[in-house]
């Protein structure tokens, strides 16, 4: 009997560790894929990029009108800064739809004082369903005339950004994080993919941490690093996420994620998908997928791509407590995504993002933080019942840290190779560093972080989770 | 087991140890690079000196009626110091050298005009430039093509013109657009009739290029839009309507009041439409007062649009109606008519407004709001 018992647990142990092996495989080399893609998308990117003259947007009447559409929930005291930045765009014709989502501070009132606000009495037609709007409001201004502030029934991100597509006029819309800044020609960059491939119709920028630039007025004037580790870990991981992945999944049109930090829509796309959703964490990939999945079912063509020269910047949390919740809510978030539209994983008839997308986003993004930590427990039970060879799970441990290292400095490299925003040779040096130590400890918290929203998904928790922001200054810069 | 392992392992060093070499090799190229950079600046302001100074140097005065090889003789002794300089360079440093006068050149050409202008192309022929870029045009990288033409363009050099036509046809929608750049900025506005015959699939970012040039010709460019009209490319035929209306030329009206009524595709139709409401001419009143009252929803709304941006007061019947039994976006641009209609209008809307429930008076009011705001 214990002889059988034994023979059973040394085939489960080998196949485990032929499974593990395997995933190990199977990840690094879609990641290495991922980097390759990357690197010729980015490459075909900036030579198309150098034949394009941003100003004649500026210069002609054929730019296509745009909704800039701001959420903003409790932002007194940062609100009327960032609208004043948006206004300042460097666009033709667009128009600034602020969502006051039901403030409980006077978010509302500083907007009304600042930009001499008036109850308006613009229709509001719901498209989509939204909580009740209490007024919409128009400045009595000239200089303002493109300002619309829409006051609301709290009912979150989503819901706010549903209300702001509903008052939209034109046929783009963009949807950003109140508290982020944009760069002057960000909505020239996210705009031109539309005018190039009628196809598209969702199209995201790139979001870099603001956390040690020089912010005078509402405006990014010097970029910088911070002289802190947390959000110089996530300057790589940014790096790694978008330069590395997003490039590469919208080169073959199975890009799932478009932040809502900064993304632009075809308008009547969205309605026709119903808006953003409401009762998830993660509204803004789930739209997309949602967008995906409601395209290739009805046959039709579209794109959805990812430009990486628009800079959307945002404040980086700067304390673990604040960046474990947003990790935590950013998995629950693919977790909903996955409970939504789990019939596309491996179905071949949603092409690319059936076969290719979403099983990366299943397996490798959602599960791989679970395979790690069974992982290190698995190692931890062999070692106590001395099953574990040493020799082997040493080689093992080195190899997975080698591609951490390898996949992190790519990030880096792509980001060196093509846009330099960093003009410091300094702050290369630094960040290449950080791509080496961030697979020392911090990759490990953040899959521990990723496990335990999990539990609090399982759990029904289904918050936002509290969000600090320090607000945007003059930072010093290292 | 070990097997295995060992493999994965040396693979992952060779891989780590190639991405570790090139992250050090990174930052030394970007410390070489800065210096490259610089000595190619330094280049640059060298060969820029050296333009200024035979572009604006002063030459015997030619008598009337000169053959221009004489002119050219001239031109080709101040370049002979040049000449010989980079002859005298070993062959690797002299592509580099080269490569710094063709970027400053093409950068003068940007502002140059007149007999300045003319003495640069001529420069630009004598060293070879512009046999090297019309080759390039023809190279299988599609950026290297762009670029050249790009180039040829801005020297408008006219022995191009045959590549640079060519290259209307090219696959890239990059050199495409380059190459129909430069065509125009050589052979001027009469050569929009060529690009709108064989361009293709226009997308709005090329119509959008192609408008800025387009706008520095003006009426100038208007026979060509207006024969552009009848282009076999639809994307061509929006692009001329938009342009027509932009220019705001009345020779339009007609053929987009033919266009507004037979053509076959609604969207061309909609924008003939909307073009007519742009260009204001009172010939347009009936048709657009016909496509207001009609059946198609689209040219319906760019009708009422364009009786607004006209005032007509003859369509105020037809705008209450539109008001009182469209759709909710249909009421709202009918409000919006009747309130560019001016006081009539308004007193339409104010009536409607108090004798009919939401949503009906929403639309009013607003449309009230905005034509006072």
């Amino acid at each position: 009997m214990l002889e059988t018992l034994q023979i059973i647990f040394s085939l489960l142990l080998e196949t485990y560790i032929i499974g593990t092996i395997l995933f190990f495989v199977c990840v690094n080399l879609t990641y290495t894929i991922l980097l390759v893609l990357s690197l010729r998308e980015i490459l075909r990117y900036m030579r198309h990029n150098s034949f394009s003259d941003y100003r004649t947007l500026v210069q002609t009447e054929l730019a296509p009108p745009i909704s800039v559409l701001a959420p903003a929930y409790n932002e007194e005291p940062t609100v009327v800064e960032s609208v004043r930045s948006l206004l300042k765009l460097n666009y033709g014709e667009y128009e600034v739809i602020v969502i006051n989502d039901g403030s409980r501070d006077n978010t509302l009132g500083r907007l009304v004082t600042e930009f001499q606000l008036y109850l308006s009495k613009q229709v509001y037609i719901p498209s989509i369903p939204a909580k009740p709007v209490r007024g919409i409001y128009r400045s009595r201004l000239p200089a303002y005339r493109n300002l619309i502030v829409i006051d609301k029934v709290n009912g979150g991100k989503a819901d706010a950004l549903n209300a702001g597509i509903n008052a939209a006029r034109h046929e783009f819309i963009c949807a950003i994080d109140a508290d982020s800044i944009l760069e002057e020609d960000a909505l020239q960059k996210v705009v031109k993919p539309f005018l190039e491939d009628s196809r598209v119709v969702a199209s995201g920028g790139i979001i870099r941490i603001a956390n040690g630039c020089e912010i005078v007025n509402g405006r990014v004037v010097s970029v910088g690093l911070s002289r802190k580790m947390l959000p110089l870990f996530q300057v790589v991981e940014y790096f790694r996420a978008f330069l590395s992945g997003r490039m590469a999944w919208q080169s073959v049109n199975g890009l799932l994620i478009i932040s809502g930090a900064f993304g632009m829509f075809r308008r009547q796309a969205v309605v026709d998908a119903g808006g953003y959703r409401t009762d998830t964490v993660g509204e803004d990939m789930e739209l997309i997928v949602r967008i995906h999945r409601a395209k290739r079912e009805l046959h039709e063509p579209y794109r959805v791509v990812f430009v990486p020269d628009p800079v959307c910047w945002t404040e980086a949390p700067e304390s673990l407590k604040i960046l474990g919740r947003q990790r935590n809510r950013w998995h629950r978030g693919l977790l909903d995504v996955f409970k939504f539209h789990g019939t596309m994983l491996l179905n071949e008839k949603y092409g690319v993002v059936g076969l290719a997308a979403m099983p990366y986003f299943f397996f490798i993004e959602l599960l791989g933080p679970v395979f790690e930590f069974v992982g290190y427990l698995a190692t931890a039970i062999m070692f106590a019942m001395g099953r574990l060879q040493v020799d082997v799970a040493v080689l093992f441990f080195i190899v997975s840290l080698f591609y951490g290292v390898m996949f992190s400095v790519g990030g880096v490299l792509l980001e060196e190779i093509s846009f330099r925003r960093y003009p410091n040779p300094k702050h290369l040096a630094l960040l290449l560093a950080m791509g080496v130590i961030e697979n020392f400890g911090y990759r490990q918290l953040t899959a521990w972080w990723r496990i335990r929203a999990f539990v609090d998904y399982f759990r029904g928790r289904g918050d936002w989770g509290r969000m600090q922001r320090t607000g945007f200054g003059t930072a010093k810069t290292a | 087991m070990h097997v295995e392992l060992l493999i994965i392992l040396t693979l992952t060093a060779a891989a780590t140890f190639v991405v570790v070499v090139a992250s050090v090799g990174l930052v030394i190229h970007k410390a070489v690079n800065a210096r490259v950079l610089r000595h190619r600046q330094r280049l640059y302001a060298h060969y820029s000196e050296i333009l200024t100074r035979i572009l604006l140097a002063e030459l015997p005065e030619l008598p009337p009626g000169t053959r221009s090889a004489s002119q050219f003789k001239q031109y080709e002794q101040l370049l002979t110091p040049l000449k010989e300089q980079l002859a005298q360079l070993p062959r690797s440093r002299r592509a580099f050298h080269r490569r710094a006068l063709r970027q400053a050149m093409v950068d003068f050409a940007r502002d140059l005009t007149g007999e300045t202008a003319t003495r640069l192309v001529y420069f630009f022929y004598a060293l070879d430039f512009v046999d090297e870029q019309i080759a390039l045009v023809r190279d299988r990288r599609w950026w290297i093509r762009a670029q050249a033409a790009r180039d040829l363009g801005l020297l408008r050099t006219r022995r191009a013109l045959a590549a640079l036509t060519a290259a209307l046809e090219d696959p890239h929608p990059d050199v495409r657009e380059q190459a129909m750049k430069s065509i125009i900025m050589m052979a001027g506005v009469d050569s929009l009739r060529t690009i709108f015959r064989l361009m293709h699939s226009l997308s709005t970012w090329t119509a959008v290029e192609l408008s800025v040039v387009v706008m520095q010709y003006k009426d100038q460019a208007v026979p060509c839009l207006a024969e552009g009209l009848s282009a076999p490319d639809e994307s061509v035929v929006l692009f001329c309507i938009e342009m027509l209306a932009e220019i705001g030329f009345v020779s339009g009206v007609e053929p987009l009041r033919a266009l507004a009524e037979n053509y076959p595709n609604v969207s061309v139709r909609a924008k003939a439409i909307e073009a007519l409401g742009r260009l204001g001419d009172e010939r347009a009143e009936g048709l657009l007062l016909h496509a207001a009252a009609g059946t198609n929803v689209r040219l319906r709304l760019k009708a009422m649009e364009a009786l607004g941006r006209m005032g007509v007061p003859r369509s105020v019947p037809v705008l209450k109606r539109r008001l009182l039994n469209g759709a909710i976006p249909e009421k709202l641009v009918a409000a919006r008519a009747l309130a560019a209609n001016g006081p009539d209008g308004l007193r339409v809307l104010s009536e409607v407004a108090a004798a009919h429930p939401e949503p009906v008076r929403a639309v009013c009011e607003q449309a009230i709001e905005e034509a006072e705001g």
